[in-house]
């Protein structure tokens, strides 16, 4: 965009990535050398999806960056003890003396090791939701490559308050670290509690709003009428936690009470590993030769391995297999001499058949006849054969979609909800097709930018994945992180984003208190803060406090004061959204909802000067690297790419020179070079100076790359269901090296390691918890959930005025919300004061009554009840996090908990701020 | 002849609040202002339940009670529809404010600042005094639309002439534009959906229509 | 309102009338109560200046306060700028040949003037009184968006209560020899018009389905309105005719009409001015579901 300067106003194009959702494309109103207005960035119509529009949360930014409770210097504490009743006496410093006192502390490390004697990185780091705080922190990743190991395992919600089973499940499967409907195609959408008109951000409200118009059939199970749900044209108030067990009845419903042919026979046949035979031991029945799974041809009576040219295999059915072989876990061989197997498609059918809506009517306390017709209605707009042309492919045509929310793909009972929505999409065809169910981008494999170019061809004709070993020799004994994630968790990777997406709460947990023959981890000696505040937007918010307060040396990019750098002994003032440089990727396909027609790069840059001392973090990067002798490290990470795109690539090379000091603009400059270069193949190479007057640059992005399917059909690959035959054996490996390092406190989550999912009693997991910690379950009988508003999710922007009012236009807002009648009986009236009491703690909050809940339910929006934060702190809102217990008890096998807490609600005086 | 009106497709509205949060920057209205704002409304009792969000703020009747009121003439309508109010002549009787069916006016006697006493570099750069003491409310960002059609522009079609409302809605629920041109993107919504207006036993015949469904197709 | 706001929830904006505006009802009603009462006792060539000056003074006062409620008071000559359809300024204009009229007839009349001129002033100060009255019934009437005050039976009851109460403090003065004897009569039929103008106004409001709470705002004083506005100041009134030791009794009932009175003002202009709320006939259809039919309005559904 030309920036237009009429007097001493003017226009400046900058992004928002304030969540998952983004970067939002706007521009910034400065008059006088003032931000006043934040505005769309309608040049970026035709190619932004949403035409350029910005979400509710960048419009807080102005406040933001003139918010008087910023801090505005480098400080340090001065009072040694640290709590939440102690006041940390921060005074002013410079950032020579800031910078001096953290390099000196980082080069003794670096002098006597990088790791402490366990093997543990002396230096910790966190960051807030979803990598977004990488969207502003500039060059920091390049210091962070080069200082070598670090320790990014004490989350701040990572794993519980992500949609972390998705992530995991969904990468694995089909390259889906999120996962959603394909929207602008699709007909009939089941959504269980995804809640993507509030977290999908500008595109995903955009589209959905068009689906609707279209007429597009959305139903949403959810245990309250969320906005999604609203925006539905079926709520159905489904009880917390028996997701997984409605979706089964749908599964079996399919099967069991509809002619097979309702299905898509052929997706079924040739893009999964549906006809591979089961052995007795339930593995895959492999060739004794080639030890290449089995198949059982139709054609010519035998079995032959799963590669054979022409092979047309039986779905399903009973075969005698006269010569072959399982291999189980750790190499274990059992040889086949006819054998009767089965096929994975009867095994799965086999599982579901005790499920069906009768049975699963009265768990999720939905009528059968519900069920049965929403089975009914997803088989009817499923379009089994139909056909679309996409950029010139031919592709099938498939418009039915299942997405899942947080808490419902997240903790115990996630793998179930996971396995079943994407079994949902393979019994109809429906994955990664148009109209169907369709990831969006890759984490835990690359190249994180284009998810397509992450499908290789692995084992058994599936493809590869990022699986940490469990075979003894390989499996990592002793944990490089404090929250053992390559350890305990096989799915979760190796990649850079692994250790956040591990299980994060077992790091505060462990440092805290290690279970019985587990090594209690150090503290980290150096911890940095980022866009993060654990302390409100973790569990258990008391007991995390006074974790937080016992690391030796905490050194935070500090907004304002919070409650988590209460603790800090640095507080360094960084420039934020609107008043510093970087350059991030944009389009293609990514988080949650983001289908673009371009990809390419967009440019956040000083929209004013930044206020009072606060420096750019690339400033910030660079100045830490040369205070500590890592500044070729530094811009050798930079020139692979770690500030946003490899500096050099093929025909062309805008690499830093190592040995130099490089100021904020060279380096972006570069980038810009780059990023443009790649894009554009060298054709169209654009500096700093033209991004900052054109804010972004893009070039076409194919729409057929939205859809997985034809690269699986180019390689030949199958979709790696419905039977969990690696995973299985990953996890009965895992079981071995943890009982031979007699570790049993992770039995319980062993048990989750099965090829295909059963019911078990999920909600009863929330009652035994209370059981357990010696209370009555009948003291607590709701279910307390939670749920995102736009105005605030993952924004870090509790003490934005502005967001809290313009949030309070809902009722929701800031309140315990109560079923009418359920009040009533307990004589609770709206407005009234209530405590809201878990077996971990108490939180208290004014009642909003309303008809659109379950009566056995209660929900706290958002995250809050601030002690710190100013402006925040006198909101006085309660919070489910402070009730939220963090137990192990409560962890499923991927390391993941869910937002659910059983609770008592009672009526109290008013409570003052 | 003009006549202005604003759509807003109820199908559509998730209420987000980002057309609250549009205007209180385009307008600098103080913290609690809000010329636009969107209704979170339920209907039904439970499990029987609807939840719909409505948009709402000054109507620009085009039988305005407000004006009528009005003892000083400092609201007024245009020929173009949109209800204006001068602030340099308004008593600050809020008598408009009670004609109003709609909720849609306020008045402020002291500055109101977002974090205390103290205005933000950018409160102070855009307070503007005249809107103390007096009522206010939506304007259909006039000061926009008159600039964008001095300058050839037609409002709702051109961005740089329509209200910051509908240009930053972000499920397209807010359309802005001339209901007497039957080219307008207004005047096509309501040819094709089915649509109601608030209040409309008031008699004041609202600027502002609600859709809520598309028309049966002909037969 | 204090700008010394640190966080929400966000301060009521000045959306309603207060007090103030209540006085300026109170007053302009009263007022015209007693230059009515006056401009009888004028005609009947009886003592009427106290009961006209009290009269003037009551609708001053309430002008006053509506000066300290508006928002710039400066201009408050603005106020005259919209006849054509405003009754507001309808109000001001009828004010100026009210003070005039009435500021005139007492200086004549301290002035020994000529009492032919003197008594027609006077009559005429009550005839633009009564148009004052009677443009403040409008106000309310015009302010489509407040129910409660749509109803057009309300218009009687602010005219009868303006006599009521006037006449009511002309029983007062007549106690102390200010003003003819005969005015707790005239309160006391004025004060059975009321009773029949409120209960027409409650069942008014009731048929028009005005929002819950400006009717339980006026329920909850009615009993006590009817029992100790009506019933005992009318027993009050009468209170000689059974005994001639009650004498000072008519007094205290015209001064309970007359406070009932502003009571009962202060609860309509303040606590029954709700407004009607948002309301929607339909729901949308979303996706494929279905529009259902808004048949009970919910007047509460607006958010804080």
């Amino acid at each position: 965009m030309e920036p237009t300067r009429h007097g001493s106003t003017r226009y400046v194009p900058t992004y928002c990535y304030n969540c998952v959702a983004g970067p939002d494309l706007l521009t910034v109103k400065v008059e006088d050398g003032v931000a006043t207005e934040v505005r769309p960035n309608f040049d970026a119509t035709g190619i932004h999806p949403a035409d350029g529009r910005v979400c509710v949360k960048a419009f807080g930014l102005v406040q933001k960056t003139y918010n008087p409770h910023r801090i505005l210097t480098p400080m340090k504490r001065t009072n040694p003890k640290k709590g939440r009743d102690q006041d940390p006496g921060f005074v002013p410093i410079s950032w020579e003396e800031a910078m001096s006192e953290i390099a000196t502390r980082l080069n003794r490390i670096r002098s006597e090791g990088l790791l402490d004697d366990r093997g543990l990185p002396k230096v910790a780091a966190s960051f807030g939701h979803g990598g977004t705080p990488a969207s502003y922190m500039g060059t920091l990743p390049g210091f962070l490559a080069a200082w070598g190991p670090i320790d990014y395992s004490f989350g701040s919600g990572q794993g519980v308050k992500c949609t972390h089973s998705e992530h995991l499940y969904g990468e694995f499967w089909h390259r889906a670290f999120t996962v959603c409907a394909d929207t602008v195609n699709t007909r009939y959408i089941l959504s269980f509690g995804a809640n993507v008109e509030v977290t999908g951000g500008v595109c995903a409200v955009w589209r959905h709003a068009g689906a609707r118009v279209r007429g597009v059939k959305r139903v949403n199970f959810e245990p309250h009428l969320s906005v999604t749900g609203a925006a539905s044209a079926e709520w159905v108030p489904i009880k917390p936690k028996t997701d997984g067990a409605l979706m089964f009845a749908l599964i079996h419903t399919m099967l069991f009470e509809h002619p097979r042919d309702r299905l898509d026979i052929p997706f079924l046949r040739d893009r999964t590993a549906s006809p591979y035979l089961v052995g007795p031991n339930g593995y895959f029945l492999r060739d004794s030769e080639s030890r290449k799974p089995l198949m059982w041809d139709t054609v010519t009576n035998t079995p032959l391995p799963y590669d054979t040219p022409g092979v047309v295999p039986a779905l399903e059915g009973t075969f005698t297999v006269t010569d072959a072989v399982e291999v189980g876990a750790d190499e274990e061989t059992w040889t086949h001499r006819d054998v009767r197997v089965e096929t994975a498609f009867t095994r799965m059918t086999e599982t579901m058949r005790p499920y069906s809506a009768d049975w699963a009517a009265e768990i999720c306390d939905v009528k059968a006849d519900r069920i049965r017709r929403i089975a009914g209605e997803y088989l009817d707009n499923a379009c089994i054969g139909e056909t679309i042309e996409v950029d010139g492919a031919v592709l099938p045509f498939r418009p039915v979609a299942v997405t899942l929310g947080k808490t419902v793909n997240n903790g115990w009972g996630a793998y179930d909800c996971v396995w079943a929505r994407t079994m949902l999409a393979c019994l109809v065809g429906a994955l990664e097709v148009p109209g169907g169910t369709i990831g969006t981008t890759v984490r835990i494999n690359k190249p994180h930018h284009n998810r397509l170019l992450s499908v290789k061809p692995g084992p058994d004709g599936f493809m590869t994945a990022n699986v940490n070993p469990t075979k003894r020799g390989k499996w990592e004994e002793r944990p490089t992180g404090r929250n053992a994630h390559k350890t305990l968790v096989p799915l979760v990777g190796n990649g850079a984003w692994s250790q956040a997406l591990g299980p994060t709460h077992l790091a505060w947990m462990f440092v805290r208190e290690a279970p019985e023959g587990w090594a209690r981890p150090s503290y980290p000696e150096i911890w940095f803060l980022y866009r993060t505040n654990p302390a409100i937007s973790f569990w258990d918010t008391r007991q995390l406090t006074e974790t937080i307060a016992r690391m030796p040396f905490v050194v935070a990019f500090a907004y304002t004061r919070d409650e988590t750098n209460h603790m800090a002994d640095i507080l360094l003032p960084d420039a934020t959204d609107l008043e510093s440089t970087q350059l991030i990727r944009m389009g293609g396909t990514k988080f949650v909802e983001q289908h673009w027609e371009h990809e390419g790069v967009v440019l956040r840059q000083p929209a004013v000067e930044p206020c009072g001392d606060s420096r750019d973090m690339t400033w910030i990067a660079t100045e830490l690297a040369n205070r500590t002798g890592l500044i070729e490290k530094y811009n050798a990470a930079l020139n692979r790419g770690a500030g946003s795109v490899p500096l050099k690539g093929e025909g062309f090379d805008f690499s830093l020179e190592l040995s130099k000091v490089h100021s904020g603009d060279e380096i972006w400059d570069a980038a810009c070079k780059a990023a443009t270069a790649e894009l554009s193949h060298g054709t169209d190479i654009k500096d700093l100076a033209w991004f900052r007057d054109n804010g972004f640059f893009v070039v076409p992005f194919k729409r057929v790359d939205w859809y997985l399917y034809p690269t699986m059909v180019e390689q030949g690959l199958r979709f790696e269901l419905p039977y969990q035959e690696r995973l299985t054996r990953a996890g009965i490996e895992l079981g071995r090296r943890l009982h031979e390092q007699d570790v049993h406190w992770w039995d319980r989550q062993l048990a989750e390691y099965e090829p295909i999912p059963r019911w078990h009693d999920i909600p009863e997991i929330w009652i035994n918890s209370v059981r357990n910690a010696g209370a009555n379950p009948d003291d607590f009988p709701f279910w307390g959930v939670t749920t995102k508003s736009m105005q605030h999710a993952t924004g870090s922007n509790a003490a934005i005025q502005l967001m809290d009012e313009v949030a309070s236009n809902l009722r929701t807002h800031g309140r315990v919300v109560m079923n009418r009648k359920a009040a009533e009986k307990l004589g609770i009236k709206r407005d009234s004061w209530v405590e809201v009491r878990s077996i971990a703690n108490v939180t208290r909050g004014q009642v909003e009554l309303v008809e659109g809940i379950r009566p056995d339910t209660i929900l706290i929006t958002g995250q809050f009840q601030h002690w710190a934060t100013p402006y925040a702190k006198e909101l006085n809102y309660p919070s489910l996090n402070t009730v939220t217990p963090m137990s192990l008890e409560l962890t499923d096998a991927n390391g993941s908990g869910s937002d659910v807490v059983r609770v008592s609600v009672r009526p109290i005086e008013e409570v003052a701020a | 002849m003009t006549r202005y009106v604003m759509v807003a497709d109820l199908r559509r509205c998730v209420g987000c609040q980002t057309c609250t949060a549009a205007c209180r920057h385009a307008n600098a209205t103080p913290p609690g202002v809000q010329w636009r704002r969107v209704l979170d409304l339920e209907i039904g009792e439970y499990p029987d339940v609807q939840r719909v969000f409505v948009p709402t703020g000054c109507q620009h009747c085009s039988d305005p009670p407000c004006v009528a009121a009005c003892p000083s003439t400092a609201t007024r309508q245009r020929a173009d529809g949109i209800v204006t109010i001068d602030y340099d002549i308004c008593i600050g009787c809020l008598y408009c404010a009670l004609a109003c069916p709609y909720d849609a006016r306020s008045k402020i006697d002291e500055p109101l600042y977002a974090y205390g006493e103290e205005p933000t570099a950018s409160e102070q750069t855009r307070f503007d005094p005249r809107t103390i003491g007096v009522a206010q409310k939506c304007t259909f960002c006039v000061d926009v639309i008159d600039a964008g059609v001095a300058a050839g522009l037609t409002p709702g079609k051109d961005r740089a002439a329509t209200p910051a409302c509908a240009n930053a809605c972000i499920s397209g629920a807010l359309t802005f534009g001339d209901i007497d041109d039957p080219d307008s993107a207004v005047s096509r919504l309501l040819r094709e959906n089915k649509y109601f207006q608030m209040h409309e036993d008031a008699g004041t015949g609202p600027g502002f229509y609600y859709l809520w469904d598309k028309e049966a197709l002909p037969l | 309102m204090k700008t010394s706001i640190a966080t929400g929830p966000w301060p009521k904006l000045q959306r309603h009338w207060d007090i103030r505006a209540a006085c300026n009802f109170i007053g302009g009603g009263t007022g015209t109560g007693l230059i009515l009462g006056a401009a009888a006792a004028a005609a009947a060539g009886q003592t009427f200046a106290p009961a006209l000056l009290a009269g003037l003074v009551f609708v001053a006062c309430g002008l006053t306060m509506v000066l300290l409620e508006i928002g710039r008071p400066w201009r408050a000559f603005n106020v005259f700028f919209h006849p054509q359809t405003s009754w507001m300024t309808r109000e001001g204009v009828v004010a100026l040949p009210l003070f005039g009229c009435g500021g005139l007839a007492l200086v004549l009349h301290w002035a020994d003037g000529p009492q032919l001129i003197v008594q027609a002033l006077t009559v005429l100060t009550a005839v633009t009184a009564c148009g004052f009255l009677y443009c403040q019934a409008r106000i309310l009437r015009a302010a489509k968006g407040i129910p409660a005050w749509r109803e057009a039976s309300l218009t009687p009851f602010m005219l009868s209560t303006g006599a009521t109460e006037g006449t009511g403090i002309l029983a007062a003065l007549a106690a102390t020899g200010l003003a003819p004897s005969w005015a707790p009569a005239a309160a006391l039929v004025f004060g059975l018009v009321r009773v029949a103008a409120w209960r027409h106004y409650g069942k008014g409001l009731k048929a028009a389905g005005v929002p819950g709470a400006s009717l339980t705002a006026l329920e909850r004083i009615g009993p006590m309105f009817l029992l100790v506005g009506h019933g005992a100041a009318f027993l009050l009134l009468a209170a000689p005719a059974a005994s001639p030791e009650f004498a000072f009794l008519p007094a205290i009932g015209g001064l309970l009409l007359a406070t009932t009175g502003w009571w009962a003002k202060q609860t309509i202009v303040m606590k029954a001015a709700i407004t009607r709320g948002f309301s929607i006939p339909r729901t949308p259809v979303r996706g494929s579901g279905t529009s259902r039919v808004v048949t009970k309005p919910n007047w509460k559904t607006e958010a804080a």
